[in-house]
């Protein structure tokens, strides 16, 4: 390969793509989102609700009570207010489940029970314990994050224990050979080996506790303290705010794609840079 | 054939090995006496099964001898550590979540070592394995052959009484292991490092060893241990009888062993 020209010369002609598909990616999202908003406009605009903004909301009122809600703060406050739960529930179900994997990874005793609750819970809607967590812990807010522990142990566990089950036994053999042993082995070895399953896990459990901390307050609707997204959605519907419905949906969408692009960063700063994982 | 002497690092009398399989206890060495004298290169062959790789790994301490004892340094009841440094055959020993300077610097660092004298030390012996270019590189991004010089300079680097290697070469393609088998040559030759390595080639075993310890037989044992020090290159006389004797102790005809492909010619 003596110059540039010359490679360029010898590659062989890349295959065309179609008009659409030459597009860059974020181009045919936001083309594809503009005309998913232009017809949900024209909808609402000509469709039998014609005008009638009690019972759904146009782009434009949802962007506006968007926008009203965050700047006044009481859809802020929701919002951050879900997220505290959120944050907490799941927070609570990773030491859990690292706990409960940890004990499943010492003994045999302890990965029969983890595998037999796992089988048991895992199948769980998260918001099925509800009930039981209101007759525990009385309408507070210790009750949904019980729920979202809950609904998060068993997919973190899961995954935790499969990633640390799955090391490659070579890569711990020279771990112990250059002196590594116990917890050290454990932390500097085992731990970022297993760190894809541990990744995969945190975002299965995300993804059950957005639904259930959701799901909670709809069921709740007004429970001590702020009120998340769910009483916010509850409070709305009950004053026929259509709008402010559409504008929560539209903050937990956003909030899921952000938490999405969060954990996608994450990726590729480690296991998609250390060749653990494909991106 | 040479006598255990006191000087010995290694010294494996009436080792014997096995392992549990689903049907039972599986022996796969009967009896292993042999001793590595210091800076001496020593090649443990056998045919593929023979127990060479067991016997490799009862020295880096992984499993125990069921019977008789395995003494390195003068110390018994060994466990893993780094005074007996392991390069596997499998490329992924490295860690992937560290830089090719960072899998040689980190072991340095457990081992005691200060943070800038281990980096120092890492960089020396990336130079020494013609690594210097790829020491920012995450391992998934290098070839075969250079994460295995990953792993004999992290091996080297800590120093230790012997360098184990349970067939390093063995999933290179034929170009770059008769590179690699140069290269440690002379890589030994500086680090002055006594060499224990198991392989089914002769002629790996030929290029690199002192001494070749057959392992034969199921369960084996040491038939012979031969001085190949100096066999001289592959075309000489000299090397084509050690060859040929080699052949013979291991029971096997030319043929066989191209078929097996345990010959790389």
């Amino acid at each position: 390969m003596s110059s540039t020209t010359e490679t360029r010369a010898a590659l062989p002609a890349r295959p065309r793509a179609s008009g659409w598909a030459r597009l860059p990616l974020w181009l045919r999202r936001v083309i594809l989102l503009a005309v998913i908003v232009g017809l949900w406009q024209a909808y609402v605009r000509w469709s039998e609700f014609g005008g009638n903004d009690l019972l759904f909301a146009s782009p434009v009122d949802t962007a506006r009570a968007f926008w009203d809600g965050w700047r006044d703060g009481s859809l802020a406050r929701a919002t951050w207010e879900t997220m505290r739960l959120l944050l907490i529930g799941v927070g609570i179900g990773a030491l859990i489940a690292a706990l409960f994997t940890l004990f499943a990874s010492l003994s045999q005793i302890g990965e029969d029970i983890l595998l037999l609750l796992t089988a048991i819970l895992n199948p769980l809607p998260g918001v099925a314990v509800l009930p039981l967590a209101l007759l525990w812990f009385g309408l507070s807010n210790k009750a949904i994050i019980f729920a979202i522990a809950n609904a998060t142990i068993w997919p973190i566990a899961i995954n935790l224990t499969t990633g640390f089950k799955t090391v490659n036994p070579t890569i711990v053999a020279a771990g112990r050979n250059i002196g590594l042993k116990g917890v050290r082995l454990v932390t500097d070895v085992l731990a970022p080996a297993a760190l894809p399953s541990a990744i995969s896990g945190l975002k299965t459990a995300w993804a059950f506790g957005w639904r259930t901390v959701v799901a909670a307050e709809l069921v709740f609707g007004v429970v001590g303290g702020e009120g998340g997204l769910g009483t916010y959605i509850n409070n709305a519907k009950l004053y026929l705010f259509t709008a402010q419905m559409f504008a929560a949906l539209l903050s937990i969408a956003v909030l899921g794609v952000a938490f999405e692009l969060l954990f996608g960063v994450l990726e590729r700063r480690t296991i998609v840079r250390w060749g653990m994982q494909r991106s | 054939m040479s006598s255990l002497t006191h000087t010995a690092v290694l010294r494996a009398e009436h080792v014997q090995l096995g392992y549990w399989t689903p049907d039972g206890f599986m022996l796969a060495v009967q009896d292993a006496t042999f001793s590595v004298a210091p800076r001496e290169k020593a090649i443990v062959i056998g045919p593929s099964g023979c127990g060479k790789s067991t016997l490799l790994k009862a020295v880096a301490g992984f499993i125990r001898p069921t019977a008789g004892r395995i003494e390195v340094a003068g110390r018994e009841k060994l466990e893993p550590g780094p005074d007996r440094a392991v390069v596997f055959q499998e490329f992924d020993q490295l860690f992937p979540w560290r830089s090719v300077l960072d899998n040689v610097a980190y072991p340095l660092r457990i081992n005691g070592w200060k943070r800038r004298d281990a980096l120092e030390r890492a960089r020396e012996f990336i130079e020494l394995t013609s690594l210097s270019p790829a020491a920012d590189r995450y391992p998934h991004q290098l070839s075969g052959g250079m994460k295995q010089r990953v792993a004999i300079a992290r091996a080297l680097a800590l120093d230790p009484a012997m360098l184990l290697m349970d067939e390093p070469f063995g999933s290179l393609d034929m170009l770059t292991r008769a590179r690699l088998q140069q290269e440690l040559n002379g890589i030994i030759e500086r680090t002055q490092t006594t060499l224990l390595l198991v392989t089914h080639s002769m002629d790996e075993a030929l290029t690199v060893g002192d001494k070749v310890v057959v392992l034969a037989g199921a369960p084996s044992t040491v038939t012979e241990v031969v001085d190949v020090a100096d066999v001289g290159p592959p075309d000489s006389p000299r090397y084509a009888e050690t060859h040929a004797h080699l052949r013979d102790l291991l029971g096997v005809t030319h043929d066989e062993l191209k078929e097996l492909d345990v010959v790389n010619d």
